[in-house]
C-alpha cells in the first residue's frame, strides 16, 4: 500500500514538470551567475598580489632604489614598480594603474589615492625605509664604533613570523556563497513539501477529499507523501551539487559524499519546513506560499546569502541564531566538512538537521492528524 | 426485509449560526439508488460529506453496512465508492494511472487491480485515452475519468454527488445507465442532483431537501400523490369571457384557473375525465380553441409546490 | 475603470500577504544599512588583532602596546575552530602568538622564529603584519646592536616605528561627493533588490488572478478594448507600487537621519524609475502565465541575479570587467551607477547620472511595450487554440 501511493507520489512529484524544471533551473542559473560574478575576485582581491607603485626619483637616492629593487625582485615580490616622472606617475595613480607614488627627494614620501590595505602596506614600507636610515645616521653620528654591528642587525634578513595554516580546506571566501545557494536550493524544497497537506488533507482538496475516504490510512498516505518528496528534492540536491562541483568546477572543500549527504538531508529538511507550514492554521495557499517564501528569504539572509560576513556578526552578537537558523545549519555543514579537520562540528549540525526534520515532521503530523472537518 | 445500507439518525450540522443540516434522517436499503433531490445549498453535499466522515456534525448517528462510521473505519472504507462534485484526479498522471492510483487505495492484490482497472476502462469508454493526461480530456471524459476512479474498485455502495454537472447528454446517458448497471450488479447508490429528469429515470426512491431538512421521502409515484396537482390543462384559446372562465372553476376536482389572453391553464386535482368536462363547457358556449394539452405532474410540480421555488441549474 | 477597480479590490483581499512581504524586505533593508554591508572585507587601515602572549614578559606586553595604537586588539578564546570562525567571517584579521621565550631571544639579538601567525591564506593583512613585526624586530635588534639593553631597545624602537612618514593624498577634484549618510548609500544600495523583490512578490498575485484564462476571455468578450485594458492594468499596477515605493521611501529618510536635501533627490528620483521598471517587467512576466511556483523561483533567480552581478551584494569594483560588461544590459547596473555617485564612491558626473535614469526609464518602456506585444501574441494563439 506504502509503496503503492509512495510510486504514484514519486510520478505526479517527477512529472510536475514546473517544480522539477525550476528547482533544477534555480541552481544551475544562480550557480553561474556566482561563477561568472565573483570566479576572480578571491584571487584578485583577497589573497596578497604584488602592489603596483611608481617610483620617481627626483634626487639621486641609491639606496631608497636598492631597497625598492630588493623587495620588488623576489618570487613573491612586494611591489611591482614602475619607475617614471612625476606627472605620468600621477595620471598613474589617478587611474588607479598604481596604488602609490614613492617619490625620493630629501625625504622619502609617498602619495595615495585614498586609504587601504595596500596603501597602509606602502606606508609602512616607506617608514621602514626612513626608521633604518634614522638608526643608521643616529648611529655614525653618535656610536660610530657599533655601527657596522648595527647596520649587519638591519641588513639581516629578519624572518621573526612563521605563518601556520589555521585549515587545509578551500579558503576561498566566495565559496560560501555556494554553500548558500546549495542551503538556499534546500530550503525551497519547503515548496515542494507545501503540497502534502493539500493533497492529503479533505478541507484544501477534492483530491485530498478522495484519499480521505479511501481505506488507506492517513499515516500510509502522508508518509508516502514525505518520502515521495524527499527523494524528489534529493534528485535536485544531487544536481545542484553535481552541477557546482562538477560543471562549475567550484572546489567545495571536504568529503564530496559528504557533501552530498548534507544537502539531501538538507533538502529533507526544506521539505519537512514546508510540510509544517502547509499543514499551520487555515489559511489561503497564496498565504502559505508567501509565508514559506519569506521565512526562507529570511533565513537565508541571516545565513549570508546577500552580505557574507553577516553571519559572522551575528555569530558575535547572538550566536544562538546561527544554530537555530536552518538555512545557517544547512551550509555550516558544508563549511565544516571544508575547513574542519575533525567532523565534531560537522556532526553536531547534522543532528541539529536530523532534530528539524523529526520536529517539523511530528508537528506537520500533529496538526494534520485531524481527520473531520469543521468544514470543506 | 433488506439489508440497511445507510443509516443516518438526527444529524444536526451547523456552521456558526447557519444550520446545514437540521435533524437530517436517512435510511437506504440495499440495492436502492436512493435520489437527494434539492435546490442549491439545500445541504445534499453536506449530508453526503458527513456520511462519509469527511465533516464534523454536532449532533446524531450515522451507521454504514450495520456499523458506526469513523475516519478510521476502514473496513467499510474499502465498500464505498465516491464520485466527488468536483473532478479529483492528479494532473500529472495519465488516465491510466489515476484510475490505477485511486483503485490502488482500495486493492492491494495487482493482478486483481489490473483486472479492476480495465473493467473500469471500458465501463467508461476511455480505452481510447488511455495515455492522456487529464487536462487533454473534454469535460464529458473527464467527468468519465472522475467515475472510472471512483468505481473502478468494485464498491457495494456507490455515492454520485452531482456527476453529470456540464455533461453533455450523449455523456449524461451513458453515465446514467452506467450507474443503472452498477445497481443491477448489486450495488446501492446514492444520487444527488437538481436535475428532475435524472433522478426521476434512474432513482427507486428519493428524498427532497430544503434548508437543511428533510420534506418528503418516497417513490416518485409516492411523491405525486402527495401533492394536489395530478393534472394540469393547457388550452389555447382567444377572447375568453370571465364569465366561462369562472363557469369552469366550479367544475368538479378543479382548483385553479388562469388566462393569460391565448392560454387557458387549469389545474386539476384527482378525478378523472376532467379534460373532456373542460371541453365541454366551452363547447357549450360555441368557442373555438386551438391546440389542447393535458400533463402529468412531474417531480419538478412535485418539487415546485413543496418547497415553493425552481431549481436553479448551478451549485453555489 | 472596471479593470482598475478590480484589481484595487483583489488587492485589498491580498492585503495581508503584500505586508508581509513588504515588512520581510523592509527588514531586511533596514538590517543591511546597519550591517557594514561588506565593505569592510577588503578595505580596512586598522586590522583587528588577536594576540596571544605566551611569552608574558614586559618585553611582550611592549609589543602588545605597539601594536594596540594603531590597531584594534581582539581576545579570542584559544581555541583553533573559534579562531578559523573568526577568521574565516572577518571578524579578526591576524591571530599572532608571541612564543615563550621571545624577551630571551630578542636579548641574544635572534630575530628568528619570535612569533607564530595562524592565517587562512595570503592575504593583505598577513604581508602588512609580516611586515610591521619584522621590522619591529629588526629595529630592536639594531638598538640591541648598537649597545642598548632590551628594555630600552623596546621603548626606542616604539618611538622610532611610531614616527608617521610623511603621505600626501592627491585628490584630482575627487573630494568625498557624498550626499547619502554611509548607512542610507547602503540602503539605496540593495534597494532595487528589495524593489523588485516586494514588486514582484506582491503585484504578481494580482495580475495573475486577473489574467486567468476565464477571467481573461470574459474580459475580451466584453466591449473593453485591448489598449484600455492595458492602461488601467499598468496604471493600477503603477498606484500600488507607488505606494510601495514610498513607504520605502519614508524608510530611507529615516535611515538616512533626516529629508533628503538636494542631489540625494536624485536617489529618490533614481529608485522611483527603477521602481517602475519592476512594475513594467513584472506585467510582462506575468503575461507568460507562469504558475504561482514558477514566478515564485523566478522572482529569486531575477532578483538575485542582477544583484549579484550589478553590483549590489558585491561591489562594482570587484566585479570582473566581463562582467560589468554584460550588467550593462540590464537596468540594475545603471541605477548601482548613480548611487555609487550620490554615495561618494565614484565622481559624481551629472551627464552620466542623466544618461543612466534614461537607460532605466528606457528599460522601463521597453518592458511595457514588450508585456503588451507579448499579450497580443500570447492571447491570440491561446485563443486560436480554443477557437
Amino acid at each position: 500500500m506504502f509503496l503503492h501511493n509512495l510510486k504514484y507520489e514519486l510520478l505526479s512529484t517527477l512529472r510536475h514538470p514546473a517544480l522539477i524544471f525550476w528547482l533544477m533551473l534555480f541552481p544551475i542559473f544562480l550557480g553561474t551567475v556566482f561563477k561568472i560574478g565573483f570566479g576572480s575576485i578571491y584571487e584578485e582581491d583577497t589573497l596578497f598580489s604584488s602592489i603596483p607603485t611608481a617610483v620617481v626619483e627626483t634626487a639621486d637616492n641609491s639606496i631608497l632604489r636598492e631597497v625598492v629593487d630588493a623587495v620588488s625582485g623576489d618570487d613573491s615580490p612586494l611591489l611591482k614598480t614602475t619607475y617614471t616622472d612625476e606627472d605620468t606617475a600621477l595620471e598613474m595613480l589617478r587611474s588607479g594603474e598604481v596604488k602609490g607614488i614613492i617619490c625620493s627627494g630629501d625625504k622619502v614620501t609617498l602619495t595615495v589615492k585614498n586609504s587601504g590595505i595596500e596603501q597602509s602596506i606602502l606606508k609602512s614600507f616607506i617608514e621602514q625605509y626612513g626608521v633604518y636610515e634614522t638608526i643608521i645616521k643616529d648611529t655614525l653620528e653618535n656610536d660610530p664604533a657599533n655601527a657596522q654591528k648595527v647596520i649587519a642587525a638591519l641588513s639581516a634578513d629578519v624572518k621573526a613570523c612563521t605563518e601556520k595554516p589555521v585549515t587545509q580546506g578551500n579558503t576561498d571566501l566566495f565559496v560560501q556563497y555556494f554553500y548558500n545557494l546549495i542551503a538556499m536550493v534546500a530550503i525551497f524544497g519547503s515548496e515542494t513539501g507545501l503540497h502534502i497537506t493539500k493533497d492529503n488533507q479533505a478541507n484544501m482538496s477534492s483530491l485530498g477529499a478522495r484519499r480521505n475516504i479511501s481505506p488507506t490510512p492517513k499515516s500510509i498516505s502522508l508518509s508516502a507523501s514525505l518520502v515521495g518528496c524527499f527523494i524528489a528534492q534529493a534528485v535536485c540536491m544531487v544536481i545542484c551539487v553535481t552541477f557546482i562541483v562538477f560543471v562549475l568546477k567550484v572546489d567545495l572543500g571536504g568529503d564530496l559524499l559528504l557533501v552530498y549527504a548534507s544537502s539531501i538531508v538538507g533538502g529533507c529538511l526544506g521539505v519537512t519546513m514546508g510540510f509544517l507550514i502547509g499543514s499551520i492554521a487555515r489559511i489561503s495557499a497564496d498565504a502559505k506560499d508567501a509565508v514559506s517564501m519569506s521565512v526562507s528569504m529570511a533565513f537565508c539572509f541571516l545565513s549570508g546569502l546577500f552580505i557574507s560576513n553577516i553571519k559572522g556578526i551575528i555569530a558575535d552578537t547572538v550566536p544562538w541564531v546561527n544554530s537555530i537558523n536552518p538555512v545557517a545549519i544547512i551550509s555550516d555543514c558544508f563549511y565544516c566538512l571544508n575547513l574542519y579537520n575533525d567532523y565534531t562540528r560537522y556532526s553536531v549540525k547534522m543532528i541539529s538537521m536530523a532534530i528539524y526534520i523529526v520536529l517539523f515532521s511530528a508537528l506537520g503530523v500533529i496538526l494534520t492528524r485531524r481527520k473531520k472537518y469543521a468544514s470543506i | 426485509m433488506k439489508n440497511t445500507v445507510v443509516k443516518a439518525e438526527n444529524i444536526i450540522k451547523r456552521y456558526g449560526d447557519l444550520v446545514a443540516l437540521d435533524h437530517f434522517s436517512l435510511e437506504i436499503s440495499e440495492g436502492e439508488i436512493f435520489g437527494l433531490l434539492g435546490p442549491n445549498g439545500s445541504g445534499k453535499t453536506t449530508t453526503i460529506n458527513c456520511i462519509l466522515s469527511l465533516l464534523s456534525f454536532d449532533k446524531g448517528s450515522i451507521e454504514i453496512f450495520g456499523k458506526p462510521m469513523t475516519p478510521t473505519s476502514y473496513d467499510i472504507k474499502k465498500n464505498i465508492g465516491v464520485i466527488m462534485q468536483n473532478v479529483a484526479v492528479f494532473d500529472e498522471l495519465t488516465v491510466y494511472e489515476n484510475i490505477d492510483y485511486f483503485c490502488g487505495l482500495y486493492i492491494t492484490d495487482k493482478a486483481q487491480r489490473k483486472q479492476y482497472v480495465d473493467e473500469a476502462v471500458e465501463f467508461v469508454g476511455l480505452e481510447d485515452f488511455l495515455r492522456f493526461r487529464p487536462k487533454k480530456l473534454s469535460g464529458g471524459l473527464l467527468r468519465r475519468l472522475n467515475i472510472a476512479c471512483g468505481i473502478a474498485h468494485k464498491p457495494k455502495l456507490i455515492i454520485l454527488d452531482e456527476p453529470t454537472v456540464a455533461v453533455d447528454p450523449q455523456s449524461r446517458n451513458r453515465i446514467l445507465e452506467g450507474i443503472e448497471e452498477l445497481n443491477r450488479n448489486g450495488a446501492t447508490v446514492i444520487y444527488t442532483s437538481h436535475y428532475m429528469e435524472e433522478v426521476e429515470q434512474i432513482c427507486t426512491r428519493i428524498a427532497i431537501m430544503d434548508k437543511g431538512k428533510k420534506i418528503a421521502e418516497g417513490t416518485k409515484d409516492e411523491l405525486k400523490r402527495m401533492i394536489r396537482n395530478t393534472e394540469t390543462v393547457t388550452i389555447e384559446i382567444l377572447g375568453l369571457e370571465d364569465r366561462i372562465k369562472d363557469r369552469i372553476s366550479t367544475l368538479p376536482h378543479v382548483y385553479s384557473t388562469e388566462y393569460d389572453g391565448t392560454k387557458l391553464t387549469v389545474g386539476c386535482s384527482g378525478g378523472k375525465h376532467n379534460l373532456v368536462r373542460i371541453l365541454g363547457v366551452l363547447q357549450e358556449n360555441d368557442l373555438s380553441f386551438g391546440r389542447v394539452y393535458s400533463e402529468l405532474p412531474t417531480l419538478n410540480d412535485v418539487f415546485l409546490e413543496i418547497t415553493g421555488k425552481a431549481l436553479r441549474d448551478k451549485e453555489d | 475603470m472596471q479593470v482598475f477597480n478590480a484589481f484595487m479590490k483583489i488587492m485589498k483581499k491580498k492585503v495581508v500577504i503584500s505586508v508581509m512581504y513588504l515588512w520581510v524586505f523592509a527588514i531586511i533593508g533596514i538590517a543591511i544599512a546597519f550591517s557594514d554591508g561588506g565593505t569592510a572585507l577588503f578595505e580596512q587601515n586598522s586590522l583587528r588583532i588577536c594576540v596571544f602572549d605566551e611569552d608574558n614578559t614586559p618585553e611582550s606586553r611592549a609589543l602588545c602596546d605597539f601594536l594596540d595604537k594603531d590597531n584594534e586588539l581582539v581576545t579570542l578564546e584559544n581555541d583553533r575552530d573559534i579562531i578559523l570562525d573568526a577568521l574565516y567571517y572577518d571578524r579578526v584579521n591576524y591571530v599572532l602568538t608571541i612564543k615563550k621565550g621571545y624577551a630571551e631571544k630578542l636579548a641574544a639579538g635572534n630575530t628568528d622564529d619570535l612569533f607564530e601567525s595562524m592565517k587562512m591564506h595570503d592575504s593583505y593583512s598577513t604581508v602588512y603584519m609580516g611586515q610591521i613585526l619584522n621590522e619591529y624586530a629588526g629595529t630592536v635588534s639594531a638598538f640591541i646592536a648598537g649597545g642598548n639593553d632590551v628594555v630600552t631597545s623596546v621603548g626606542k624602537a616604539a618611538d622610532v616605528l611610531s614616527q608617521d612618514a610623511e603621505v600626501n593624498t592627491a585628490s584630482f577634484g575627487e573630494e568625498d561627493n557624498a550626499v547619502l549618510s554611509g548607512n542610507a548609500s547602503l540602503f539605496f544600495r540593495y534597494l532595487p533588490y528589495i524593489i523588485l523583490g516586494t514588486v514582484m512578490s506582491t503585484l504578481c498575485p494580482v495580475l495573475l488572478k486577473l489574467g486567468k484564462k476565464d477571467i481573461r476571455f470574459r474580459t475580451n468578450c466584453s466591449g473593453l478594448s485591448p489598449g484600455s485594458y492595458m492602461v488601467q492594468l499598468f496604471a493600477a499596477s503603477t498606484v500600488f507600487i507607488t505606494a510601495v515605493w514610498l513607504v520605502f521611501m519614508v524608510i530611507g529618510a529615516i535611515i538616512n537621519g533626516g529629508m533628503y536635501s538636494g542631489t540625494a533627490w536624485l536617489a529618490v528620483l533614481n529608485s522611483f524609475i527603477y521602481t517602475l521598471f519592476s512594475a513594467a517587467m513584472t506585467v510582462f512576466v506575468v503575461s507568460f502565465e507562469p504558475s504561482n511556483l514558477v514566478l515564485t523561483i523566478l522572482t529569486q533567480i531575477f532578483t538575485l541575479s542582477t544583484s549579484f552581478l550589478c553590483g549590489i551584494f558585491i561591489q562594482q569594483e570587484f566585479l570582473g570587467d566581463s562582467v560589468l560588461a554584460a550588467a550593462r544590459f540590464m537596468p540594475t547596473y545603471w541605477y548601482v551607477r548613480v548611487n555609487r555617485m550620490l554615495a561618494g564612491e565614484e565622481p559624481f558626473d551629472s551627464s552620466l547620472a542623466v544618461t543612466s535614469l534614461l537607460i532605466e526609464t528606457a528599460f522601463a518602456a521597453a518592458f511595457a511595450v514588450l508585456a503588451v506585444l507579448v499579450r497580443r501574441a500570447w492571447y491570440g494563439r491561446a485563443s486560436a487554440v480554443t477557437a
